[in-house]
Parts: structure tokens; sequence; C-alpha cells
């Protein structure tokens, strides 16, 4: 069998794909080209729709934590601090139907942006994947693949789901689809009236007791998103669309009592806009060359609650004592990408297929009291090739190259190597792939100040080096009909890894001491050698209503420092690296008759102890959902379900740091409705990329 | 057919011009900081009941215990300043922002040195006493004699008329921090040794005294070299004494337990390179005090955290030093939740015999007014 019978036709055939077996499963990330999951050449994870439909997950985070237990996640005002594999959201790139999201807050991407109830599924690759995507991808690659709507005429959709703690998700589509041209409208509003796990701050921390802190474990949050996507079939091998979208978040923090501790003058406001046209045009079966242009915004601002002294300026003099008053905004960060893409998948004689690529990146930043001149800007182009060859029936390699040009950092050559070798229903898969990021501008150049607890300070650091990384994996999977098993070991040992790490004050420019007289200072610095070191194991069994499966990963970390005053190395943590973390599920689904389904769902997820650098290290914690769905007939789906089912709860005291920021025993309900009118598709077209319908395949 | 092409070209018209429309007006940043002074104005007018002010300036805090002993400051000079409005300012905006929001203590609006200048002019006072409530001369107080007090006198925002600003000339004068010159550290020796609990507690072993100081390269005026004058000045009187700080280069907590196992260092301050000897101590107890006007976040984490293996209280006793960073026999608590007999950690601020002394240079800086004298640069020169 060559390697065109990897491949899967753009069209393919419908009894083969209507089976929703793993083994009918198609995946796109690992190589940028369509492949079986259980013939990808790279080790891919999926989060396929029905385990999606199993877990009802709230949010993306609640998912990917809740589903593979590669993930961590703790939700707080500054993000979701995501975890893969022990490194954080600065190395984990995630896309949204192949786009990066844009715009972090400390690094951590707003996976608001992502509408939990438009995920048809996800698709995880851990390890470097730079030769095909660029910086940030070094622990990995996370692409969430949204619901398509294909069906002809007019499909109507509103999903609501509600919970404990006043939790609202809301989703609603409209999608017009008319000959050429396709209209898909999505709306979503995520709130959450927060939670408080404890209102007592750490004693170490504070003058006294404090018993009475207003601080809140996740703060009350509201967040909307509108997106429109335009597509047009200009000829059969001609597709152009056209993108935009708008969200807005709100994150409300209460004022407290005492003044150093749990006082708040200012909610945080997000602000993002996006805005996207390409194309892709079909040369023949199998080649096709696109064009992506992307523009997104995100910025960053202060909603004043209260007078605020703040740096600004007046009559053209600087003041640290410039007022804000409460209703008024401040900007504080605006991120600006402009992202240019094209990508061309050719077939080459001997059974080879090549994807080539053009990248040019335009990152821009204004801070105007965080950044000195208030303005930096980064240009990167990349050029990148990638060969995917059969060398034998049973032996496939795919090589890959990128070559970066950053405008501060020079130029960079990133490789990637992976091997697979089928024997039988084994597959086995080696990996080694060089990852590349530069800094980022605000690692680069950002200051600001934190007020918890005392006066932290936070800087850019203008000599950080590029970070390289050396990602070494192997894996073996069995995967029959119903039945799934595989182990995978891996090394990923990133040079010169940038981290915030805490500074003696004396280190930090003198005048910033003098003015903020910080507790602490954290600077963001490069770590001599870092690594992390892991296996991950998952098993699936299927066997007519019931699906059971599971997941586990070891971690190990090990990163050092230079400690310029001892000159000596010093061991430093990797921030929130547990070692041991599993995940579980089980669920069961019964057609009862034509008009009602029933589908049960129960699952686990379990963490070790998350080690810290400062201010002690998380609780081990397990945490188990329990979920039901009702489906009547094709259109009306009903779920209802309890979130950790144990009502476990971390009640660490504000100021240190938490295993998990759940909030004990939660409910939910959900329901969809869905209504179309039009032509229904044929079979030939519903592939199980867009199995977006609300019924149980 | 048409009509959905319509419509799908309406929804692009809306979401593109939505986000071309989404910028964030820009405030009207004039009127907010008018704003903000008029309600400092109408604090002063309110206070105002003589034609002469003495604006103190302290960096600020959000501990409790240190706005009970702003307050002590504030009620001490108004009773010793007969005649004198008494204003404190806070340098420090975040400490102004949360001491004002906070709702466990009594709204406090401290203002900062730059609203309150204006304020005083405006209020049409004769002669102003800018009080430095620093240690040293060293950033903190830079910034109050070069930033806050001569952006007034130049009148920078064209607040007050030029005849107003005539009629300043020779009146405005900035009082001198603790140890603003040589002399005044050895004072503050004489003083602290007086002090019933100091001297209890050096009869009985080591006492080591935990100054701010500023970072190296950031000692503009000398002022890091007092920390050194005193120890100097403290250690004649007796050798159980040392003097450490937060920034100080070589003065850190690790370079003062190397200096209680003795020996002769060559400290570098600025330009100048000061000689310390220190003879071996065999002292196996204890106790640390704060060289800080109050007692906060520097004195109950760098100093006293038990849980911060780099606090003096860690490292000290890490050294086998049985130290203590609380005390329980301080009898001016300024701290109104303190119960007597608790333990506490007394700031200078705290200590009357201390305030005396800051009280003493405002006393001299009164004297200058009106006089040559009030155009001397009120500090000292780096050491030669």
């Amino acid at each position: 069998m060559g390697l065109a019978g990897m491949f899967i036709p753009l069209l393919p055939d419908a009894q083969t794909i209507l089976l929703t077996d793993s083994l009918q499963e198609v995946v796109v990330t690992g190589t940028g080209t369509e492949h079986l999951l259980r013939d990808v050449p790279v080790q891919t994870e999926v989060i396929t729709s029905r385990m999606l439909r199993h877990y009802a997950g709230r949010s993306i985070e609640d998912i990917l934590g809740g589903l593979s237990s590669s993930f961590d996640f703790n939700e707080n005002d500054m993000g979701s601090h995501l975890q893969l594999n022990g490194l954080g959201n600065a190395y984990v790139l995630i896309l949204v139907d192949g786009r990066r999201l844009h715009g972090d807050n400390g690094g951590e991407n707003d996976l608001g942006l992502i509408d939990p109830n438009n995920i048809e599924k996800i698709e995880i690759v851990k390890g470097a994947s730079s030769a095909l995507y660029g910086s940030d991808a070094i622990a990995g690659v996370i692409n969430i693949i949204t619901r398509k709507h294909r069906q002809q005429g007019v499909m109507l959709e509103n999903t609501t789901r509600t919970g404990s703690h006043g939790d609202l998700r809301q989703h609603n589509g409209i999608s017009l689809n008319y000959g050429a041209l396709s209209s898909f409208t999505n709306f979503q509003l995520q709130h959450s009236d927060g939670w408080q796990n404890t209102s007592i701050e750490a004693p170490s921390q504070t003058e006294y007791l404090i018993t009475d802190s207003r601080n809140m474990t996740v703060s009350r949050h509201t967040n909307w998103q509108i997106a429109q996507h335009l597509g047009w079939q200009l000829t059969p091998a001609v597709e152009l669309y056209a993108d935009g979208s708008l969200y807005r978040k709100r994150i409300y923090r209460p004022c407290g009592h005492h003044p150093g501790v749990d006082v708040k003058t200012y909610d945080l406001l997000y602000n993002n806009a996006s805005l996207s046209a390409g194309g892709q045009w079909k040369l023949n079966a199998t080649d096709h060359v696109s064009l992506d242009i992307d523009w997104k915004r995100h910025a960053y601002l202060y909603a004043y609650t209260d007078t605020t002294l703040t740096e600004g300026y007046v009559n053209g003099y600087y003041t640290n004592y410039f007022p804000y008053f409460p209703g008024q905004k401040e900007l504080q960060s605006d991120q600006r990408l402009t992202d240019i893409r094209l990508k061309g998948v050719f077939s080459l004689p001997y059974d080879q297929r090549l994807s080539a690529g053009l990248e040019y990146r335009y990152d821009w930043l204004s801070a105007p009291m965080r950044v000195k001149g208030g303005q930096v800007r980064d240009n990167t182009a990349a050029a990148y090739v990638q060969d995917e060859y059969s060398l034998h029936e049973r032996l496939y390699l795919t090589a890959g190259l990128r070559l970066t040009r950053n405008e501060g950092f020079g130029s960079c050559l990133t490789p990637k190597l992976a091997a697979m070798l089928k024997l039988g229903d084994i597959r086995l898969r080696g990996t080694w792939s060089q990852g590349y990021k530069t800094p980022t501008p605000k690692e680069l150049h950002y200051q600001y100040i934190r007020n918890m607890n005392g006066v932290y300070l936070y800087l850019g650091n203008t000599g950080l080096q590029a970070q390289r990384s050396d990602y070494f994996g192997l894996s073996g999977e069995y995967r029959v009909s119903g039945f799934n098993l595989s182990l995978t070991g891996y090394y990923n040992m990133v040079d010169h890894m940038i981290t915030l790490v805490t500074i003696p004050t004396n280190q930090a420019p003198g005048e910033l001491i003098a003015q903020y007289d910080p507790i602490r200072v954290r600077q963001y610095q490069n770590i001599e050698q870092a690594a992390t070191r892991g296996l991950d194991a998952s098993i699936g069994y299927q066997a007519g209503d019931f699906v059971l499966g599971g997941s586990y990963s070891y971690l190990d970390t090990e990163a050092n420092q230079y400690d310029s005053e001892n000159e000596c190395m010093h061991r430093v943590v990797i921030d929130g690296t547990a070692r041991h973390k599993a995940s579980c599920h089980a669920s069961w689904q019964h057609r009862f008759s034509e008009r009602y389904q029933l589908g049960i769902g129960l699952s686990g997820r379990m963490s070790g102890r998350r080690h810290y650098q400062i201010d002690g290290d998380g609780k081990a914690y397990q945490l188990w959902r329990l979920n039901t769905s009702h489906q009547w007939g094709e259109n009306i789906r009903a779920e209802a379900g309890i979130d950790n089912l144990f009502d476990y709860v971390d009640r660490t005291p504000h100021g240190l740091h938490l295993g998990t920021t759940t909030p004990g025993r939660t409910f939910f309900v959900s329901l969809s409705i869905r209504f179309h009118k039009g032509k229904k598709l044929s079979n030939k077209y519903i592939t199980n990329l867009n199995s977006n319908q609300n019924e149980e395949n | 057919m048409k009509k959905i092409s319509i419509l799908m070209t309406a929804m692009t018209a809306i979401i593109a011009s939505t986000v071309f429309t989404a910028c964030d007006k820009s405030d009207d940043t004039q009127s907010n900081y008018e704003k903000y002074q008029q309600a400092v104005n109408k604090t002063v007018n309110k206070e105002k009941k003589n034609d002469k002010a003495i604006l103190l300036v302290a960096f600020g805090s959000t501990w409790e215990q240190a706005y009970d002993t702003f307050d002590e400051i504030v009620a001490d000079y108004k009773s010793n300043f007969n005649g004198w409005d008494i204003y404190l300012s806070f340098s420090s905006a975040i400490c102004i922002n949360n001491a004002r929001a906070g709702e466990n203590v009594d709204p406090k609006d401290y203002y900062d040195p730059e609203h309150w200048l204006t304020a005083i002019g405006l209020a049409g006072y004769k002669q102003i006493v800018v009080q430095s409530l620093q240690v040293i001369p060293g950033e903190e107080y830079r910034r109050v004699r070069d930033t806050y007090v001569k952006d007034f006198m130049n009148n920078r925002n064209g607040d007050f008329s030029d005849e107003y600003m005539k009629s300043l000339d020779l009146n405005v004068v900035v009082g001198t921090p603790l140890m603003a010159e040589e002399e005044d550290a050895e004072k503050l020796a004489v003083v602290l040794n007086n002090e019933a609990d100091i001297k209890t507690a050096v009869q009985q072993g080591i006492v080591a005294f935990m100054g701010h100081g500023n970072p190296e390269g950031y000692d503009y005026y000398g002022g890091n070299v007092r920390y050194l004058q005193l120890e100097q000045y403290l250690r004649i009187l007796n050798q159980n004494y040392y003097v450490g700080t937060v920034d100080m280069d070589e003065t850190y907590v690790d370079d003062v337990l190397e200096h209680i196992k003795g020996g002769i260092f060559a400290i570098t301050v600025g330009d100048v390179v000061k000689t310390m000897t220190y003879l071996p101590n065999a002292s196996t107890k204890a106790q640390l005090f704060p060289l800080m006007s109050i007692a906060g976040d520097h004195a109950h984490n760098d100093m006293a955290d038990a849980e911060d293996e780099e606090s003096w209280f860690s490292m000290f006793n890490a050294a086998g030093i049985e130290t203590k960073a609380y005390e329980t026999n301080f009898t001016e608590a300024c701290w109104k939740q303190y119960k007597s007999g608790e333990e506490y950690i007394p700031a200078l601020g705290e200590r009357k015999a201390v305030r005396k002394l800051w009280m003493n240079h405002t006393t001299q800086a009164i004297a200058k007014l009106g006089t040559e004298e009030a155009l001397s640069t009120p500090t000292t020169a780096p050491e030669e």
C-alpha cells in the first residue's frame, strides 16, 4: 500500500466515513495534511465529538483538563495558566481551525475566545512542531476544530447551559447556505458569578490573621463574542472566505476591607477584534494552494471602580499621580498581529507528499505606561518545507525544515524528523524535532506592577536570548476496532528557557525600586537548561453502547539557573508542574426509540502535588463528573450533570498556590435546539470532520 | 438568492464597521488632574487655620500599624508646632489608592506631595516647610527635594500668580531626613541606645537593625553611608550593635552575619570606601529591629518572616544565633489593635525620642525661613 492510500480524499466515501470508530478519525494537525488517525505519521491525541458530548464541558479549560491527563490549569484573574506536559501556555500553540489564537496576558491566551459549544473536536500534537507552525509550538499544538455547517438552506441553533455560581454559557448559530455562498454567524456568551473558596489570607503575608478577605478564588466575569464567516465557492476548485469577530470580556473585582490585601480599584477589560480573508485553490484531487491573511487585536484595559492614581502625563509632563475616576478606562496594552500565510500541498512521484509555505508575521504592541516609548514591534518571516514519504509499505517518513528570520534575533533553521513503522495493528512512531522561539515583545520590553499582599514589580528583559528546544518522542500504539492502547515517552530539552524568576531587588533598576519599593521583583530571564521528560499512556475501549478510556501522565522536570552572586547553578522549579496526573472516562449511550436516546458519562481527573518556586505548592486533588444527555429526535438535546461529585474544595488561604480552583460540587443543565429549513446534505457530503449533528451517530 | 447575498453583505458591513469603530476614546486628561486637585484643595481649605504649613512626606504603607504610626507622628507635630497646619502625604501612589479605598480603616486621604503642594499654594500659605520622613538622604528624599518642591517652586503647572510665587521667595524650606548629616547618625545612636527595649536587648546579646538603603548606583547623595556611620556610633556604645539594610550593597543580611563573625571589611559606598572593623561576636542570642519610620512589609516580611528562608529571622537562626524579630516589652506601640504583652515590631516613628529628632530638623528648617539660609541645599554632599 502506497502513501496515497493513507490520505483521505477530500470528499470521502460516505459509507466509510459515517462510521464513528476511532479507526476512521481524520486528523490534520501533525503534518498539516489529512490522515486517518491510526496511520498518522506523527502521534496525535484526539478529543472526539463523542467525548465532548458526554463530557459536556463548560469551557475549553474544563474540557482539556478533564479529558486529557497531559493538561493542567489554574484559572484566576490573570488567565487560565494552561500547562501541557509541564510547559506553560507560552510554549503551547493554540490554533482554531489552523489559525493561531492571539493575545496574551503574562503569556496566557484568553481561552474565552473559544466557544465551547462550537467545537467539533480537538487535536493535540505534543512536542515541538516549530517546523510547521513556527514559534510557540515547543510543548505542542492544540488545534480546535470548529463545527462546520454545510447544509443548504437556513439553520438556526441555540444552546443554553446554566449551572451553579451563576454559570451561563450561551451559544447561537445561524447558518445560511445558498448555492456557492455560505454564511455562518456565531454568538457566544460566557458568564460566571465567580466564587470564593476561602476568606482567609495567608497569615505569613499579612499583618494579622485576616478571615474576612474579599479576594475571590475566581472572580465574576462575563465575556461575549460575535463571529461571522462568509464563504464563496467561486469555482469548483476555488473557495474564498472572509471572517470577522468581536470579543469583549470584563473581570469584576470586588473591593475589600484591607488596604494591603484585598483592595481593588479597577476591573479588567479585554477588547478583541479580528479580520481574516483567504482562499484555497484545488489544483487536483490531492494538491492545493492556500492563502490566509489574519489581522487580530487584543487590547487590555483597566476599568476603574474607585479613584486611582497612576502614571500619566499632564501638560506634557510625566507624573506618578495621574488620577482616574470610577467609570473611566485606561489602556494597558494593545497587541496587534498581522499574519500572512501561503501554503501549497503537492503530490510528488514515489508516493511523496510535499508541503511548502511562506509566512510573514508582524507584531505590534502599544502599552503607553508599560513599555519605554509606548510602542514596540517585531517582524518575523519564515519559509518551510515538509515531505511525507513512504519508504517502504511499513515505513513512513516525514521530514520538515523551517527557516525563520526575526528582525531582532536573526535566522534559524528548525528541522523535524518523524518516522512510523506499521506492524499489523501496531504503530511505532519516533520523532525528533527542534523548536525555536524568540522572546515576545512583552518578554523583552513590558514592565508592570501588581499589588497582591505587597507590591510585585515585573520586568521585561532586553537581554533575553532566543529559546531552542530539542524534542525526542517515541511511542507505540495498538489500535483495532473498539480498542486502542498507546504509550509515549518523551524528552523535551529547552535551551535558554524564558521564565519569570524572582531576582534580588538590587538587580532591578534603582529608579523603579525607589518608586515602588516592591517586596519582590520578578523578571523574565533565560534559564540555562530546562528539560521535561515523561511518559504518557492512554487506553480506550468501546463495546456496543459502552466506551471506556483513561490516560496517565508522568512528568519529571529539571531546570537550572546560573546564580551570578554565588557563581553556581541553582536548580529551580518549573512552576505548576505535577509529577503524576491521570484522567478517565466511561460513557454509555442507548437509543430507546427513534424519539429518545440516553447517554450517561462519568469522568475523573487526578493530579499529584503541583510544585512552585514561591508561595507554597498546590495540593493534590481528584475531581469526578457525572453527565447525562437526552436526545429527542434530531433537533432537541438536553444535558444535566454534577461536576465535582465528591465536593472537593482546596481551601488554601489566598496568596498561596492552589492545586485546583474548583468551587466544589456544582450542578448544570443545558438545552440545545436546532432548526433547519432547506435541502439536507446527502451522505456523500458528511464527513466526520464536520459531523456537527446533535444526534449521536 | 439575491436577498441572501444582501443579508450576507449587510452582516459583513456591520461587523467591519463595529471593528473599525471599536477604538477607545481618550479621556480628557487635563480635567481628571484638575478634578482631583479640587478635592485636595477642598481638604486644605477645610483644614486651614494658619498661614504656615508643614507638609510631612513619607513613602507610605498599606499596613494598619503604619497608619496608626503616621497618625501619632501627625499628632506629635500638631502639639509641637502651634501656629502651623500639619499635612501628611504619601509619595507611593499605590499606598494612597489602597488607603483611600480600604474599608477596614477610616478612609484616609493621604494624597501625593504634588497635589498637596499645589493645594497649599492655592490656599495662599505664606510659609511652607516640606519635612522628609525618610531615614537617610537617599533617592526618596531626592525626589522630595528635586522633584516635588522644585516643580512647585517652578510653578510647573502654572497654577500660581507671579506675585504669589515671588512672595514665597525664602519662605519654602525642606526639612531634612532623620540622618541627614553624620552628626545626626551620632545623635540617633545615642537615642536608640537609650530606648528601654533596645537597651535590655543589647545587654543580652546582638541587636541588629534593618534599614532600607538605596540600591547600588542609586546612592546619589551619599545617604547610604549613614548606615555605616550609625553602626560605628552604636558600636562605640556597645559592640553588640549591627546595622544592615534591605537594598544597600554589602550590608545585606548575609553581610551582617559575616560582620558578626568578625573581620575587617572594606565597604564601597558610592565613591567612598569605608573600612569597618568587627571583632568576633560569640553571642548566641539576637534581637532584630527595623530602622525604618514605620513597620510594614519590610519589617514583617524581609526581617521577621519565619517562613521565608531568606528573611533576617531565618538567616540569623540558621546561623545558629537564637534570634527574635518580635518583642513584648515595647511601651509606645502606636497600633491601636495592639494589646500589651503581645508580640510587636516597633518602628522608629513609634519612638517618641526618635520623632523628636525629626522634629528638630523641622525646627531647623523653620529657623531658615525668611533668611538666605532658606536657599541652601538642605542635605549633605557625598563623603569626601
